[in-house]
């Protein structure tokens, strides 16, 4: 493979803007899988990626196209699209010499468009900006066009597509070889290699994505983790075709797989540099920094005897999510657990849901929360991620709380709802910029937690999913924040306590202990629901004893109906906790973070 | 040893609008082959077991015709019968005649178990059925006199709509009646019946318990013996209370399910592949859990419980050391008396909520 005719690009865009479908047509145009073999969205392997539609995990993939009697390696490495997953961006962005910035045709530029375009800029890539769905009969290309003028593209530089029906992709893949430069470095150099992702697979360890900037290697060489300082032989290279394809060796400019038989998950740090032990590399490569998490919630399997396959679960997952964090907990109320920190709710989501579907483990989720900085009465200061670390009212001087800086673009016609869904979140306003006539940007100062709950899903319904947004962290404001804590049949439920304003508190305690009467099913007895701030209850109320729960009617003697009715409702109640004497299934854990009533 | 056997009858000339159980509309010609093809069945399972129950159900086994109730009769004289064998069948007022109740007694039919449901007509026309009460004294107090005393009614409460005052007049008619067995029954809505298909709405938890508690007081004068079943003068059910003593049982026609040895069976609902001789539908092989675990949640729906010295000679294990239930009596759950464990009356209706908690505490040493 000539260095040359080598080009590592990913494809950046706001979400929902096409990206894997048009990365599915490039795998089409250039052969890689023919149209038989496309499932839709083919890089995007996981269950659940292919279900929500977004791409969570990394993929590298080799794809080769003939252009003037040459034959060029594009390696196309697939980046995640959700705010929460900026991180990951950064992590492909890195691997790569160019980036092509997917536009919607009907919606233009967006928030995350920005984000994600400034990104690229900042790590020296080439950017071909890309009009993508221009089949659509909403499709707006003038306006599409001024907006990419307006944020420094020129008219000639912009590729027009449509994903759907293959439309300028030859174009476009000639755009890449003509525009993007070919990788530097030199394969007679030490080697250096950029690990920029990795996954578990049982029988061959710990499988690494690299990119290898300088040098060469080759299996059976001994390679050396910069970081860690962990040694290994190689044992095989592959390239994603997508098909996989072993190798013998992977040279400076080229993207691939290597297994080592790595068992230890630890020795893997993903930004760390690949060199070899014998003629290392005198410096590692400058890596990413690493995200802080900015959502934390506790994670508990409902069996307490599945604490340790949790611990491996969470392991495991890290490989590849360097941003996910955790620490072992404990709670009165839901025994043995992880405080696991994350970047956003949706991240939370997903690392929620592949433990369950990927590890098999049922998990409790206790209410996510942001860090809050507490100082003390001697002056000392304390960061709280947790509603159970909070310190006692008595020894609290002052509370502060994260606060963002959200940028929201929407048609201007929804300005209105969306400045009164700002207010309700504690939102104070900086300014407004117009985009052109009819698309402005809204600029806010808003706490991080109160994003944390619910705002997207608000701020997509009362714009009818126009609106987008995105938010950088601006520091630490101080709020007056007190714990509402929850009590079930007179005690307190640590798992259910919550850091709120003060100011909201009432409304909060309300909703939750009415929401929590419609979750938790009648029990033998009468529960009593109380939210409370320190002893003081501010909102109650009763789910009333069970009245009725009876065997009836035995046709027959089919008495086999009775029994499977007893396991089912039995299969029910192991799907619950058991707190005190209470049986509370799953999802009372997360209607703490319901602020509306219905 | 199989004692009981249960004999059902899938006819039904109407089809009511909550049953999920196996019926077909009835049919001489497929009556006269089913008779014949349950005749087979019979042949080839029983065993010449004395029997001490034996239980006509349906469906309806009185819409059959004066000819085919005789036939049927034939059929079931193979069966070796103890000097006291309960005899039952079950009747609907709609098509039962005195010249069938004479025939019933001809064959030693000594109980006849009556479905009366409501009656209230709103509710009899949404049930889809129908009834006279003139008729049903009349029927009744006809029993009596040849001698068929042991009768059973049964009342359906919590029908969509239905009032406590509803029930309430349903109950006094029955009493009025005065017959020896009472069966009330919650409606439950059941997949696939026309009522569930029409969406109703059922009645709140609250008042379908106000309901039951008043049936209770109501029947204060009769034994509440089982969840559902009252009874006077000694008058129990001896057939209900094999399945409740988890006793052995044939059961015989379509979709009929029995028990005997380690095999709980159930037959086929298909009336073709009846008639083919296809009888058997599932059979499930019970481990010696299955069967305790049947022991406790059948027996304590009596009001004698479960009896700890039968079950350590039927298992060779103590009661308390497969299920440790001492929580659940400290917890007021459960009863222990001397060498019996039962659900204290005041939780009856909520026996479901205790057996998921005793079967919890299962240890497996």
């Amino acid at each position: 493979m000539k260095k040359e005719n080598i080009r590592n690009f990913c494809i950046i865009a706001h979400i929902d803007h096409g990206k894997s479908t048009l990365a599915d047509r490039i795998l089409e145009k250039t052969g890689a899988i023919s149209k038989r073999e496309l499932k839709n969205q083919m890089l995007d392997s996981m269950d659940i990626e292919r279900e929500r539609g977004i791409t969570i995990k990394l993929n590298a993939v080799q794809l080769t196209y003939h252009y003037h009697d040459e034959e060029y390696y594009l390696h196309l490495i697939d980046t995640p699209g959700h705010v929460d997953f900026s991180y990951e961006v950064s992590r492909s962005l890195a691997a790569c010499e160019g980036a092509l910035l997917v536009v919607d045709a009907a919606q233009g530029v967006e928030a995350q468009t920005l984000a994600n375009l400034y990104l690229a800029l900042d790590n020296n890539l080439t950017v071909i900006p890309v009009v993508n769905k221009i089949d659509l009969p909403s499709a707006d290309l003038p306006k599409v066009t001024e907006e990419l003028e307006n944020i420094g593209f020129s008219k000639e530089e912009i590729i027009y597509t449509s994903a759907k029906t293959g439309e300028g992709i030859n174009e476009l893949l000639e755009a890449i070889i003509n525009k993007i430069p070919a990788p530097v470095g030199d394969h007679h150099k030490p080697l250096k290699a950029l690990i920029f992702d990795s996954v578990f697979d049982a029988y061959r360890g710990v499988i690494i994505s690299i990119r290898v900037m300088d040098g060469e290697v080759k299996v059976g060489d001994i390679i050396k983790m910069m970081e860690t300082g962990a040694t290994y032989d190689v044992v095989g290279l592959s390239i994603d075709t997508p098909k996989e394809k072993a190798v013998t060796s992977l040279k400076a400019g080229e993207v691939g797989y290597l297994s080592a038989s790595i068992k230890s998950i630890s020795d893997v740090e993903v930004g760390d540099t690949i060199t070899l032990e014998k003629n290392p590399a005198s410096e590692a490569l400058p890596g990413y920094k690493p995200m802080k998490p900015m959502v934390y919630c506790g994670l508990y399997p409902i069996e307490s005897s599945k604490f340790e396959d949790l611990r491996e679960a969470l392991e495991k997952l890290k490989l590849n999510d360097s941003s996910l964090t955790f620490e072992p907990e404990t709670s009165k109320a839901l025994g043995f657990g992880f405080r696991c920190g994350f970047l956003g709710l949706l991240h939370m989501e997903i690392i929620e849901e592949r433990i369950e579907r990927e590890f098999g483990i049922d998990l409790i989720a206790t209410s996510p929360s942001v860090v809050y900085e507490v100082v003390l009465t001697d002056g000392s200061k304390v960061m709280v991620d947790s509603p159970t670390k909070m310190p006692k009212r008595e020894v609290v001087s002052k509370t502060l709380e994260p606060y963002v800086k959200t940028s929201i673009f929407t048609p201007s016609d929804y300005i209105g709802p969306i400045m009164e869904l700002c207010q309700d979140k504690r939102g104070t306003f900086i300014n407004m910029e117009y985009l052109d006539q009819t698309r402005v940007t809204i600029h806010y100062n808003m706490p991080l937690s109160e994003i944390v709950y619910d705002f997207f899903d608000k701020l997509k319904s009362y714009t009818k999913g126009y609106a987008s947004f995105d938010y950088e962290l601006i520091g630490y404001q101080e709020s007056n924040l007190v714990k509402m804590d929850i009590l079930l049949n007179g005690e307190v439920v640590d798992a259910l306590s919550v850091i709120v304003h003060k100011d909201f508190a009432y409304q909060r305690g309300k909703i939750v202990v009415e929401k929590l009467k419609e979750i938790i099913p009648r029990q033998m007895f009468e529960v009593p629901i109380q939210a409370a701030i320190g002893t003081h209850v501010i909102a109650r109320t009763d789910i009333k004893a069970l009245r009725k729960n009876v065997l009836a009617k035995c046709y027959g003697g089919d008495v086999t109906r009775k029994k499977k009715l007893l396991e089912k409702q039995k299969e029910g109640k192991k799907r619950m906790k058991k707190i005190g004497s209470v049986d509370v299934p799953q999802e009372a854990f997360l209607s703490i973070l319901s602020t509306t009533e219905k | 040893m199989v004692k009981s056997a249960y004999i059902h009858i899938p006819f039904c000339k109407k089809i009511c609008s909550y049953c999920d159980f196996c019926k077909v509309f009835y049919n001489t010609n497929f009556c006269k082959r089913y008779l014949l093809a349950m005749e087979k069945e019979i042949h080839d399972y029983y065993q010449n077991e004395e029997l001490d129950t034996i239980y006509i159900g349906g469906g309806t086994p009185s819409s059959l015709s004066i000819l085919e109730l005789e036939k049927l009769f034939q059929i079931l004289s193979i069966f070796r019968r103890s000097n006291h064998c309960e005899i039952t069948i079950e009747a609907n007022f709609d098509s039962i005649t005195k010249e069938k109740i004479d025939l019933f007694k001809k064959y030693g039919v000594n109980r006849i178990s009556f479905g009366l449901e409501t009656t209230h007509d709103w509710i009899l026309q949404k049930m889809n059925r129908c009834l006279d009460l003139d008729y049903v004294k009349e029927i009744i107090s006809y029993c009596k006199r040849i001698g068929i005393d042991n009768i059973n009614v049964d009342l359906m409460y919590a029908f969509p709509g239905e009032s406590l005052e509803d029930v309430e007049e349903d109950v006094s008619f029955i009493l009025s009646l005065d017959v020896c067995h009472i069966s009330t029954y919650s409606l439950i809505l059941e997949e696939h019946t026309k009522l569930y298909l029409d969406n109703v709405k059922t009645i709140s938890e609250e008042l379908d318990s106000n309901m039951y508690q008043r049936i209770c007081v109501l029947l204060k004068d009769y034994v509440h013996y089982e969840t559902s079943n009252f009874a006077k003068d000694d008058k129990y059910s001896k057939h209900n209370l094999c399945y409740w003593k988890n006793k052995e049982y044939y059961g015989f026609g379509l979709g009929a399910s029995g028990y005997y040895g380690d095999i709980r069976y159930s037959n086929t609902r298909s009336m073709t592949h009846y008639l083919q001789d296809k009888y058997r539908y599932q059979e499930e092989k019970l481990s010696i859990y299955d069967k305790m675990e049947y022991e406790v949640i059948l027996n304590l729906r009596t009001k004698w419980g479960i009896s700890k010295s039968a079950f350590f000679i039927s298992y060779g294990k103590k009661l308390e050391d497969v299920y440790s239930y001492s929580d659940l009596v400290e917890r007021g759950y459960l009863i222990e008396k001397d060498d019996y464990v039962m659900i204290p009356y005041s939780y009856w209706y909520l026996s479901n909520e205790i057996l998921v908690l005793l079967l919890e505490e299962f240890h497996d040493e």
